[in-house]
């Protein structure tokens, strides 16, 4: 148990990822692996943002478009492409993104709120807006990624 | 402190079987079972959790268990009747009973007053002429005494008994000696002339459980001045000595005022690892108790000038045991002891054997290292059953590999394949047995409801369970419980008549709720009936059209009608009750049943009664499927759904309307769906001639005819769960990892049906639109 360092206020690690020409991060502690593209197994009756799902080492996999769930047009997936294996709440899931960019080191007064001008999906995913050398990275809202269980089900 | 949390953790799971030993003897009492073992099992499940509730200084535990303990007692030794009414008493006792343990493991809250009234009623029941019991004030202490490492005491065997703790065993040269031991005797001042004579032989199980004679001496002390008198000739020369033997004899002169009762209360917590005698006034020698017991009877008050009759020679019901180790023993039954009398006084070895020669002597009998029981966390079994699965997943896609070479089958890489996938058969089978589980656990929550609905809705019923042992995975297990609670709550509530209106349509008032379990070609089947008024299908109909759920045009047969209960939002209680009315019905149960690969159905019969089957897979973690292909995906149908598969001709499928077309089978015509367009992955389906039909049955017995593309064969698979990480998914059961190790989806039937019934093409057919 070593203890945790502190600097100058709370620093966080965020990665960072495109999402067609923008870009986006999260918070590193609740990345668990960047897997390159395979092919998903689709979902019936799900939202367009849902690829599907695939199998990670045995268990299911469901993998988000996160351009789509942004709002944005789909993802083409090329070999470039990867998905970003994240911990929303309890459960696991695959964000299917362009490219990884990076990796920043934060603290919390670099958060900006998101501006109003966003529309309401938007303003919902998104935590805050960092701005780092002149470029702008939004900070994705795990825990609002993917709908209620219930809400769907129905 | 962690250790003593452990022990608790074990104590309270052994709290938890013993209450359904309580449960269960009670209830064969109820059935007119009330012979003495079945009396002695009941006051030895409560005896056991009163001390160890004593050991862990649960005090409203302890003073409750020990209202009843004391009832029991009476019970047993027919001062008190065991009626019918007395019994449903002592059911209700053992209810509060399970709250007072729950509410000690922290889990809910005891309604105090409840207890209270509960304890006087079974103090009423215990002395109806009212003769105070001086008992209870003593006996209280001694159990928060015993909250120390429990104390204990006694007397020794001629035959070795033993042990290393005995702190005699300093010195060899022992000479009979007295001690007086008057700390509290002051108090209680000169006993007017009452005089006991206590004689303790220790047994080696007694210091093997942590209990001292000291301690229980210190005990006995408290009832009145003592003189102990230890008698130590058994002690053999130091070369011959045991030392786990325990070979010390202890005769106490007590003066008291108490009872024997309350002396033998003292020794509560050592019964049957001691021989204990009790007689009143200047009692035996030790060596004429000795022979007295060894003669197997109540002594013949030999050599005891103004001895009157010993009272009673140690009835033993079982100790304690509270095991000092968290060890994985598990289970002890409760055995009867060989009633034999104690033979030879020479066999040192045998601990157990040494059974006291009393009649009734009964003693909890750990399994040794042979036949032992484990207890293993459940998390480890999970594991297992993981990695089998994926041992399952990775064989098969090897299999699939080595079949994509061309390798001669009777090559050694081919036959080595072909073991290997038995062997993974095999250990799968024997892991998955690991974890099956009679239903009996959820079982014996049961017959508590039934009792607590049937009050709170003045109801008279009566549980019947048949099928306890039946067996089944543990992950369906855990599941049964809240369908088969809102079933038979729902048999009461809704199904069985007041007693009045039975009486009137001259049926017993007493109504019957039977709660079965049984195997069923690869499915445990449940069903929970009642012998009531059966289902209104006028009233059940009238309401589906008043809230909208069904349009009042549509034809239904007595079957339909039956199951629109399990429409969402359909509840027929005139009244909200505590019970059930609250809106969230049948279609909850329905829809987590459905979330097991279940099918839930009814059928009623007016005046006779009404019968809920619920069917679900014997395990959630494999299924039997036949993999199929739809529009370029790879699916999994249950095959327990399927009836069977053909490749229909031109002349058997007919048009029906706009778009739909059933397919002629035999004499009867079955809708065709088409899965690919039902879970949207075309738009158009081909003419089904050009694919394969799966004739399916859903769960209402309804078929349908699914066409899909081809049919790869039938393969086992292992089920993995969406919503784990994802959520439901209409018309997918849940998901699968195929050879190639790619997720496929199993198909959900049932769902995919009534998705069918739903679709837009037909929006005019007046469907069970909210049914699913």
């Amino acid at each position: 148990m070593t203890e945790e360092i502190t600097v100058t206020g709370e620093r966080r690690e965020l990665i960072s990822f495109r999402v067609g020409e923008q870009e986006y991060c999260v918070d590193i502690m609740a990345v668990r692996e960047i897997r390159g593209w395979s092919p998903a197994t689709t979902l019936p009756q799900s939202p367009g943002y849902m690829r599907g799902v695939i199998n990670l080492r045995g268990a299911v996999l469901p993998i988000m478009d996160l351009a789509c769930r942004l709002g944005m047009p789909v993802i083409e997936p090329t070999v470039r492409s990867v998905f970003i294996v994240v911990k929303a709440g309890d459960r696991m899931i695959g964000m299917l993104v362009d490219a990884v960019s990076d990796i920043l080191s934060i603290t919390d007064d670099l958060v900006q709120p998101t501006p109003d001008l966003a529309c309401d999906a938007v303003r919902s995913f998104i935590r805050g807006i960092i701005s780092i050398d002149g470029r702008m990275i939004s900070e994705i809202s795990l825990d609002r990624l993917l709908p209620e269980r219930e809400a769907l089900a129905a | 402190m962690d250790e003593l949390e452990a022990i608790k953790v074990t104590f309270f799971q052994e709290c938890e079987e013993l209450l359904a030993d309580l449960e269960g003897g009670l209830l064969a009492m109820q059935d007119g079972n009330d012979d003495g073992d079945t009396v002695n099992a009941v006051f030895r499940a409560v005896h056991s959790i009163k001390g160890g509730a004593g050991a862990f200084g649960l005090e409203p535990l302890v003073r409750f268990a020990h209202v009843f303990e004391t009832l029991l007692d009476a019970v047993r030794s027919n001062e008190v009747p065991a009626t019918p009414d007395l019994v449903v008493t002592l059911l209700r006792a053992s209810d509060v009973l399970a709250d007072h343990v729950s509410s000690a493991r922290g889990l809910g809250v005891v309604d105090e007053a409840v207890s209270a009234a509960m304890a006087a009623e079974l103090k009423a029941c215990t002395d109806p002429n009212a003769a105070p019991a001086p008992v209870a004030a003593p006996v209280v202490e001694a159990v928060a005494f015993e909250a120390a490492p429990v104390a204990a005491a006694p007397a020794e065997t001629l035959i070795g008994a033993d042990d290393a703790l005995d702190d005699d065993d300093l010195g060899f040269d022992f000479q009979p000696m007295t001690i007086t031991i008057d700390e509290q005797a002051a108090d209680v001042a000169a006993a007017a002339g009452n005089v006991w004579t206590v004689s303790i032989r220790p047994k080696s199980d007694l210091y093997r459980k942590a209990n001292e004679t000291a301690l229980l001496l210190r005990e006995l002390a408290r009832l009145g001045p003592i003189e102990a008198t230890l008698d130590a000739s058994a002690i053999p020369p130091l070369d011959m000595l045991d030392a786990e033997a325990a070979y010390a004899t202890w005769t106490v002169r007590l003066e008291t005022e108490e009872d024997e009762t309350a002396i033998r209360e003292v020794f509560e917590f050592v019964d049957g690892d001691c021989d204990l005698e009790i007689t009143r006034g200047e009692g035996l020698a030790p060596d004429a108790a000795l022979a007295a017991l060894l003669a197997g009877e109540a002594p013949a008050p030999v050599a005891a000038p103004a001895a009157p009759e010993p009272v009673i020679v140690a009835e033993a019901p079982a100790p304690v045991v509270i095991e000092a180790a968290p060890e994985p023993v598990a289970v002890a039954p409760v055995v009867e002891a060989a009633p034999a009398p104690v033979a030879a006084p020479v066999a040192p070895a045998a601990p157990v054997a040494a059974a006291p020669a009393a009649a009734k002597t009964q003693q909890i009998d750990v399994p040794g290292p042979g036949q032992s029981v484990i207890r293993v966390d459940p998390e480890r079994i999970d594991r297992l059953i993981d990695l089998v699965g994926e041992l399952v997943i990775n064989q098969a896609m090897l299999a699939q590999r080595v079949g994509e070479y061309g390798i001669a089958p009777s090559s050694n890489l081919a036959m080595g394949l072909d073991e290997l996938e038995q062997l993974t058969r095999e250990i799968q089978d024997s892991v998955m047995a690991i974890r099956a589980q009679p239903v009996k656990s959820v079982f014996q929550r049961m017959p508590r409801l039934v009792r607590e609905v049937a009050s709170m809705t003045g109801k008279q019923a009566r549980l019947v369970m048949d099928g306890e042992n039946t067996e089944v995975d543990k992950t369906v297990i855990e599941r049964l419980s809240d369908p088969i609670t809102h079933m038979l709550r729902n048999a009461i509530d809704h199904g069985l008549e007041s007693p009045e209106e039975r009486k009137a349509a001259g049926k017993n008032p007493e109504g019957v709720v039977k709660l079965a379990a049984l195997h069923r070609s690869g499915r445990i089947v449940i069903e929970v009936s009642d012998d009531g008024k059966g289902i209104n299908r006028e009233r059940v109909h009238s309401i589906a059209i008043k809230k909208g759920l069904i349009s009042p045009e549509l034809q239904l047969t007595d079957e339909e009608i039956d199951n629109l209960i399990f429409l969402p939002g359909f509840s027929t209680a005139d009244k909200i009750s505590d019970v059930s009315g609250r809106g969230v019905g049948m279609d909850v149960v329905k829809r987590s049943v459905q979330a097991l690969g279940g099918r839930i159905s009814i059928t009623s019969r007016p005046g006779q009664g009404s019968t809920f089957t619920l069917s679900l897979p014997l395990t959630l973690a494999v299924l039997d499927g036949m993999v199929v292909d739809v529009a370029g995906e790879t699916l999994v149908v249950p095959l327990a759904a399927i009836v069977e598969s053909l490749r229909p001709k031109p002349e058997e499928v007919r048009p029906l309307g706009p778009v739909g077309s059933v397919l002629a089978v035999r004499d009867s015509f079955v809708p065709l769906i088409d899965v690919g367009l039902t879970l949207g992955y075309r738009d158009s389906s081909p003419p089904p001639t050009e694919g394969v039909v799966l004739l399916v049955e859903g769960e209402d017995g309804s078929r349908a005819a699914l066409v899909a593309d081809a049919i790869h064969g039938q393969r086992q698979v292992v089920i993995k769960s969406l919503e784990q990480n994802y959520q439901q998914v209409d018309g997918v059961a849940a998901a699968t990892i195929l050879g190639d190790g790619r997720v496929a989806l199993i198909l959900d039937v049932d769902a995919v049906i009534s998705l069918r019934r739903r679709e837009p093409p037909r929006p005019a057919e007046p469907t069970l639109i909210a049914a699913e």
